[in-house]
């Protein structure tokens, strides 16, 4: 009682804020974020649902294929990017400043290439998202997990240049940890859309 | 000697007295922000909802406005009272009052707070541009049906941008609301010893962010269905129009809760201050909150009951929709048990608040009429529907915004609105609003379809019809009402800190608050935080 009271007199200004959570804001803000994402991709499952199952058009349309094998060689450089975002945080968190950079920079170069090899694919898969409802799905779930990757590449590109200019610390990482929590969730994203759209 | 007149340290141009307004992270400012915005988009939609009754004044069609413009009309009344008012003026008394009540110095994220309201006044903006647009605004109806919202002329696309840009600033507000009341509340607020408007907030925001992705959704797919050739909903190359209303009413439906659980907190909070007793069934009351949520999600496709649905999913959806009646009876029969023998004062914000629990159980009745899918095919796109829903959007949304505007008025601006002024505003809505809708129930049995700008020339038809138009210009005069009160209250007494004897924590600080909010707090060991401390004064007293 008597440090508190000690502690109030040289106290000014406002109450210092009560912390009621154990989690801290900026990562469940993001949680939450992740929840909407869900709820979004979950709207254009539907539509695949609805062509699918509900209309039973077949999948894929006829003349066209799926490129299954490259689409999983991109799931698999994905997927990777997972454990080097992963090891990036680690580092960090050990105040090993090089393994962060390195393991930023590669998630980058691994998220870079991926799309590149999305963007080809567009190229060469022979229908555009006019062609009915199987070309608008396609482009449609694919596209919108592209541009997540985007963002998520976006996000990753800050972290990497405060990284270089010597932010972050074993106790303040928040900035790593909050764009690779939306890495991971864009990465396993990315497997139910390829096991949807391209293997069922 | 000189008299100093110029302040010792410049200030700079963002605390001006206009500018700081602009650039403020404040949440009560930013609430402040959100509140008049809305009134201001609630004075317009009321404008629109006139013109409307006007034109049906008499049976003739169009014989006031166009009918593309009467499409135009009710397509724009609907859009500006969701998105603009009362969706928004909520988050506008959250961001004012969740702070203050779980005793914290601010939002989680300010600046994101900031700008969810920028967001929210572009939004508004931008709809409100499409009447200067070629096409004119959207005539589609608020829920924007494909397949005519991909063929019209009017401007879906300008709707479409604008509505994305309220539901992005709506979401960033919900997740600012729910990290705020997991992480900042202080110490010994529990869960269960947060005020009830508080619960509603966190669960209005959750209904938010689960569902708002989806509406995106659709309408982003709508927006390429237009111009960019895809297809989604158009059925000609394999896309389903069904589908689209599907993805709407998943958001629709539990928009609709988001309109009216704030409503209710609101009411659980003004109920036990002027009924001089603690709210009966507190604990029931915050989980009926979340219960309601919960089901409001299962009972979308009961706007559908007409698309020729299989009978089985019609039935899972009316008895997923009439399953919603029991937690909202749970929070009606609690209230009346926190009136019951209660020592009761008839004051402006009571009486809204009582209003919300007799109208709103009216529309609340009969949309257990209207969830029953037989019936629901007899009324369907009937005046009935409209009735219906203006009964729990009026009768229970602006009722409780309503109440809400007097019981914290002083808490926002350290000044009372007038009683004899609220009591004519309250008296005016409460009359205008029943001669409005009440007789739209009967011209729904009548088959009135609704969103037609004409009727048949017949007895009942164009009585009710008149009634309903009359009912309308005492609502519009209960408007003004409410304005003159506002500008009056400029000249009001000051009040302190507790005007209405509350007992939760936003009334601990002066009025209005300090930009910090509180110098010091209590210890909270209940819900009513401020009851305790009276009651410890009196001890000491004693």
């Amino acid at each position: 009682m008597a440090t508190h009271a000690e502690a109030a007199e040289h106290h000014h200004g406002p109450p210092v804020a009560n912390q009621s959570s154990r989690v801290d804001s900026r990562v469940l803000g993001m949680f939450l974020f992740i929840a909407s994402e869900v709820m979004l991709f979950g709207a254009f499952f539907t539509a695949y649902f609805f062509v699918r199952v509900v209309a039973g058009s077949p999948w894929p349309e006829p003349p066209f294929h799926l490129p299954v094998f490259v689409a999983g060689v991109n799931t698999a450089i994905l997927v990777t990017s997972s454990f080097t975002i992963h090891w990036a945080l680690q580092s960090i968190k050990r105040d090993n400043r090089a393994g962060l950079q390195a393991g930023l920079v590669l998630t980058l170069a691994l998220g870079i290439v991926f799309l590149l090899t999305q963007v080809r694919e567009y190229s060469r898969v022979g229908f555009n998202p006019g062609d009915g409802a199987f070309g608008t799905i396609f482009y449609g779930l694919t596209g919108l997990h592209g541009a997540h990757v985007f963002v998520g590449l976006t996000l990753l590109t800050f972290a990497s240049i405060r990284a270089f200019r010597g932010h972050f610390s074993a106790a303040h990482h928040h900035g790593v940890e909050i764009p690779g929590i939306y890495w991971h969730f864009v990465d396993v994203m990315w497997i139910v859309v390829y096991v949807t759209i391209y293997i069922l | 000697m000189a008299v100093r007149t110029e302040p010792i340290y410049p200030i700079p141009w963002y605390r001006g007295r206009f500018a700081s307004w602009l650039v403020t992270t404040d949440h009560k400012r930013i609430g402040i922000l959100y509140v008049a915005t809305s009134l201001l988009f609630f004075v317009l939609g009321g404008a629109l909802a006139l013109l409307i009754r006007i034109e049906l004044f008499t049976p003739e069609t169009a014989d006031v406005v166009g009918r593309v413009t009467f499409n135009q009309l009710f397509t724009m009344h609907g859009l500006t009272m969701i998105f603009l008012v009362v969706v928004p003026i909520f988050a506008g008394f959250g961001n004012f009052l969740i702070p203050l009540m779980i005793g914290a110095a601010d939002m989680a994220f300010p600046r994101l707070n900031a700008f969810s309201y920028w967001a929210f006044l572009f939004g508004g903006v931008i709809l409100y541009g499409s009447w200067f647009s070629a096409g004119g605004p959207a005539d589609t109806g608020w829920y924007l049906y494909p397949p005519y919202s991909a063929q019209t002329t009017t401007s879906v696309d300008l709707t479409i941008l604008s509505l994305h840009l309220l539901a992005i600033g709506s979401f960033a507000g919900a997740v600012n609301f729910v990290a705020t009341v997991h992480t900042l509340r202080t110490a010994g607020m529990t869960w269960m010893r947060m005020p009830l408007f508080v619960w509603a907030i966190y669960t209005y925001s959750l209904l938010l962010i689960a569902t708002l992705p989806v509406v995106g959704a659709a309408l982003t797919m709508l927006l390429l269905d237009r111009q960019a050739g895809t297809h989604f909903f158009l059925p000609d190359e394999g896309g389903n129009a069904v589908l689209y209303q599907h993805m709407f009413w998943f958001f629709g439906h539990p928009e609709v809760y988001v309109m009216i659980l704030p409503a209710f907190g609101i009411v659980s909070e003004v109920l036990p201050v002027f009924a001089r007793k603690p709210i009966f069934g507190y604990a029931a009351i915050a989980f009926s909150t979340i219960g309601i949520a919960f089901v409001s999600m299962l009972v979308w496709a009961h706007h559908m009951f007409t698309v020729g649905m299989p009978n089985f999913l019609n039935g899972f959806f009316m008895i997923a929709s009439v399953l919603v009646a029991v937690p909202t009876g749970v929070k009606i029969i609690n209230w009346l048990a926190t009136l019951w023998r209660g020592n009761l004062n008839f004051a402006t914000p009571m009486l809204f608040a009582l209003g919300v629990i007799s109208v709103f159980t009216i529309g609340g009745i009969s949309g257990v009429f209207v969830a029953a899918f037989p019936f629901d095919w007899q009324v369907h796109d009937s005046y009935f529907i409209v009735a219906h829903m203006h009964y729990v959007l009026f009768g229970g949304s602006i009722f409780g915004i309503f109440a809400a505007l007097y019981y914290w008025w002083p808490k926002m601006f350290g000044r009372m609105l007038g009683e004899g002024l609220g009591k004519l505003n309250f008296w005016l809505f409460f009359v205008g609003m029943n001669l409005t809708f009440g007789p739209q129930h009967m011209l729904g049995l009548l088959g009135m379809p609704r969103r037609v700008a004409g009727y048949r020339d017949e007895d009942w038809l164009v009585t009710w019809n008149v009634v309903s138009s009359i009912g309308s210009l005492m609502i519009g005069l209960g408007v003004l009402v409410f304005f003159l009160n506002v500008l009056r209250s400029r000249k009001s007494r000051r009040v302190g800190n507790d005007p209405w004897l509350g007992d939760t924590l936003e009334w601990y600080t002066t009025s209005p608050p300090p930009e910090h909010n509180f110098d010091r707090l209590p210890y909270i060991s209940s819900p009513r935080p401020l009851r305790d401390l009276r009651r410890r004064l009196a001890e000491q007293r004693a």
